[in-house]
């Protein structure tokens, strides 16, 4: 999929763990799992809203889009 | 006592496997039944084969269509139990319509090639392929289902 999820970069510029993250944004941290490894098929806007709001960024600093 | 869907699909259960056992009941009796519905079958259909001959034909059919029945019913008895285990929209429940569906259009065929002894049996054979086809139209929902689940399965 041409859209790549760069969670886990972000994660680790704020220095947050998963199990934290999942917490503070109300998920489960099989679903941010399937979050950062690329095997979601969509996002909530609910749950991007919360994830920018706790990583303090913007959806582009997570979401990518490269051409295949 | 209230009805629930968990009686109901217990009731389904009970009524695959006694029509199961019906199959293997009437699987000893396939010959006599033969014999009897071509001497006692006092009304009669147009045929293009002799009647005289059907004997053997039927006998093949009837085995051809209880093996039939018995592993549709043995795909519906996999299909219920992987319901009651809260397992509905998966490719595995897809496959066992896809069979289902393919069985039915087999045991239509057999029938329909029988109806050259006895032309009942081609109407018969029609219905059965109907059924199938709706079966495989049932399939192509299902299989659209398990995808709509997947996607929203992994819609975080």
């Amino acid at each position: 999929m041409p859209i790549v999820v760069n969670l886990d970069v972000m994660m680790a510029k704020r220095k947050i763990s998963s199990q934290e993250l999942a917490e503070r944004v109300g998920i489960t941290t099989a679903n941010l799992s399937i979050l950062k490894t690329g095997k979601a098929k969509a996002v909530r806007f609910s749950t991007l809203e919360k994830i920018c709001d706790e990583l303090d960024c913007q959806p582009g600093d997570i979401l990518e889009f490269r051409k295949e | 006592m209230m009805w629930n869907k968990d009686k109901s699909l217990i009731l389904s259960r009970i009524l695959t496997i006694t029509a199961a056992g019906v199959c293997i009941f009437i699987a000893f009796f396939i010959p006599t039944i033969s014999e009897w519905y071509k001497y006692e079958m006092a009304f009669e259909a147009t045929s293009i084969f002799d009647r005289s001959t059907m004997f053997l034909p039927m006998c093949i059919t009837m085995y051809v269509c209880d093996a039939l029945a018995l592993a549709a019913l043995w795909n519906l008895h996999l299909l219920l139990r992987n319901i009651s285990r809260d397992q509905v929209f998966i490719p595995r429940n897809t496959s066992c319509l896809r069979r289902i569906s393919w069985i039915c259009m087999a045991a239509g065929a057999v029938l329909m090639i029988f109806g050259l002894w006895s032309s009942i049996f081609a109407f018969i054979g029609m219905a059965a392929v109907m059924f199938g086809l709706i079966m495989r139209v049932l399939k192509n929902v299902f299989e659209k289902a398990v995808e709509i689940k997947s996607e929203n399965d992994f819609t975080i």
